[in-house]
């Protein structure tokens, strides 16, 4: 028999009785969800700008292009001066990345970013500064709501982005820039 | 797999606390992730009922299990993923090795996973000429180190910052006598950086696997899973079968206890759902049983499966904190590594290395019964004739002394007048190991039941 055939076969004779599928019945928290996404993404630090927010954006790109840096945008309306490569090595010298999010999650600061949004798999990592942009009626209050509305249909790859990249695992003291960006700032709009 | 150690609980945990300032800081390190769950569990009105639903979610999975891994398989075949299935720990690396060999991989860069601590992958395909990478801050820093995690989330600990700057001097050339964490973390950011830009396949392990979709999902504060999986084609991801949810409600809940639990954020900065090789690569998922069939077969053994790698239980420990990760005999400490890997102890010891204090079971986000199991663990040395030394022995007495009301009450009084009238010197070695680090108590004069008689029942 082959491999599978036996676990399968061993799992038929578990002894746990049938358990029924649960159904989560939480109501969520509503109250000010900008505000309550806002102080999670401080919490997890993050910046949020939410004050003109595309003009901001727009300002800081320009301004970072014309020092040099290498800025890769996803975002239509915010030019960047990097293309997007097939091979995700070649953004090993990139800056900043710029990349249009789908949902935020006001519990957490997370912010929902797929394969398509980020051009290509390795931008928000590889980058050493993050800009995300997210549209505030894309906010929704929890991890529930936020599940509710994400379709893996065509998408490879999502993952859901809270604060800059970070560890604690010397002596348990926090340093925010561990393996992925070392900032996070998001622009909701 | 059973480990070749032969020193048992105490004797190790003997060694880790002749430094006592060592032990503190190690207890109060813990105490301080302890401390950050409760505010963050706390900050969510709903916490106890998420803690319902992760339980309920999970028993209903294992209780359905066949049927789920069947779907999430299904499924990964219809996103392009390769699935394959491993019976033991040796499948697994097989099935691993026989991968990268195909692929002529001498890099192998690998992110947190517990499970190929538990099947000794890295050793194994050393053998085989590849080389692996941890790449988890912590977990690089024990492999420069030689050495096994002491931890499942924070894997170094047990090493103090001086001690990680030595290494890091020696082995990546950090300045001598340097030991900021954020100096350190900067190094190993641009060292492991080339590592990653330089790996031939990346490998990570996964915190759920979500049936109805096809889809994994991993979770890292550092970004490592995804700086891995997302630079060579070929990525692979090995999981137990006891990671299976059955949909994307299931994943919502489960996220939103793990982080709080383990270290008291709201989720980790990366969550991530890998459902399909990216353009021109190739994903393996390695579906891995290795016992857990085994434990389903007893009902209560098969709850510790409802496990989701939190660490809580281990930060909470107060026989974990005070005695280190390198004292279990088992790859996983603490409450959790007694409840999965106790039967594995040649000592016969890690199983009571627990005060059945059951502060494990209170913190646990899917309502593993920690301490249920645990005594249950020593029921199962018991019957099988594996008391450790001395227990064999005494218990006996110890049962009928208690189990008879009569035998129970001559003995305290008897123990009573001895504590009031001989000397202590004499008494102690009575007292076993219990006494060793401890004065004898201040002996009442009447017990319990005679003060309850005189001054509470009317």
């Amino acid at each position: 028999m082959s491999s599978k055939s036996d676990i399968l076969a061993a799992l038929g004779s578990g002894a746990l009785k049938p358990h029924p599928l649960p159904q989560v019945e939480i109501a969520p928290r509503l109250d000010d969800l900008v505000g309550q996404f806002e102080a999670s993404v401080k919490a997890v630090g993050g910046t949020l700008i939410r004050d003109n927010a595309l003009a901001a954006l727009q300002q800081q790109v320009a301004s970072l292009v014309a020092d040099g840096q290498q800025v890769i945008s996803q975002v239509a309306d915010v030019r960047g001066n990097r293309a997007t490569p097939e091979d995700p090595h070649a953004l090993r010298d990139i800056n900043y990345a710029v990349i249009q999010g789908e949902l935020a999650v006001a519990e957490n600061g997370a912010v929902w970013v797929t394969e398509q949004g980020a051009g290509i798999r390795i931008a928000p990592f590889i980058c050493e500064n993050l800009l995300l942009v997210v549209r505030a009626e894309q906010l929704v209050a929890n991890m529930h709501e936020a599940l509710k509305r994400v379709n893996l249909e065509n998408v490879g790859y999502g993952t859901f982005i809270s604060g800059p990249s970070k560890t604690a695992d010397i002596e348990q003291a926090l340093v925010i820039g561990a393996h992925g960006a070392c900032t996070l700032t998001v622009y909701l709009l | 797999m059973a480990t070749t150690t032969t020193a048992n609980h105490a004797e190790k945990a003997e060694i880790f606390c002749r430094d006592e300032s060592r032990v503190d800081w190690h207890s109060k390190a813990l105490w301080l992730l302890r401390q950050k769950r409760d505010r963050a569990a706390s900050s969510l009105p709903e916490w106890e009922q998420l803690r319902e639903l992760g339980s309920q979610y999970k028993l209903h999975t294992l209780s359905h299990l066949g049927q789920y891994l069947e779907q999430f398989e299904a499924n990964c075949l219809k996103q392009g993923i390769q699935v394959h299935w491993a019976k033991d720990g040796a499948e697994h690396n097989r099935i691993v090795h026989e991968i990268l060999a195909k692929h002529q991989v001498k890099k192998l860069v690998k992110s947190k996973s517990m499970l190929t601590e538990e099947c000794h992958l890295n050793p194994y395909l050393e053998q085989h000429g590849i080389e692996v990478i941890d790449t988890d801050l912590g977990e690089r820093i024990i492999q420069l180190n030689k050495q096994p995690p002491s931890h499942i989330v924070v894997p170094a600990i047990h090493l103090k910052k001086e001690e990680v700057g030595e290494l890091f001097h020696e082995k990546i050339g950090t300045e001598k006598g340097a030991s900021d964490p954020t100096y350190l973390t900067r190094a190993a950011r641009q060292h492991l950086r080339e590592q990653f830009l330089s790996a031939d396949a990346a490998m990570t392990g996964v915190n759920m696997a979500i049936a109805d979709q096809g889809a994994i999902v991993v979770c890292t504060n550092e970004g490592n899973a995804d700086m891995g999986g997302n630079l060579p084609g070929l990525t692979l991801h090995s999981m137990g079968i006891d990671k299976m949810v059955p949909n994307m409600e299931a994943a919502s809940v489960l996220l939103r206890t793990l982080a709080r639990n383990a270290i008291g954020q709201p989720i980790t900065t990366y969550s991530s759902f890998y459902h399909g090789p990216k353009p021109g690569g190739e994903m393996h998922i390695i579906i891995v049983d290795n016992g857990r069939t085994k434990a389903l077969q007893d009902e209560l053994l098969a709850e510790s499966l409802k496990c989701i790698r939190c660490g809580g239980c281990i930060n909470t420990c107060p026989v974990y904190r005070r005695s280190g990760g390198y004292s279990y005999n088992y790859f996983i400490p603490g409450p959790i590594g007694i409840a999965v890997g106790a039967q594995q102890d040649d000592t016969n010891t890690t199983a009571w290395a627990c005060t059945l204090c059951g502060s494990c079971t209170y913190v646990c986000p899917t309502k593993v019964p920690l301490d249920k199991i645990i005594a249950y663990q020593r029921r199962l040395k018991a019957e099988q004739g594996k008391l450790p030394y001395g227990k064999e022995r005494y218990m006996p007495i110890v049962g009928k002394v208690m189990g008879s009301a009569t035998v129970f009450n001559c003995a305290m009084s008897v123990a009573r007048f001895s504590l009031r009238h001989l000397p202590h010197a004499m008494l102690k070695p009575f007292s076993g190991a219990w006494g060793k680090y401890r004065e004898l108590p201040k002996a009442p004069k009447t017990s319990f039941d005679t003060w309850y008689k005189q001054n509470r029942s009317k």
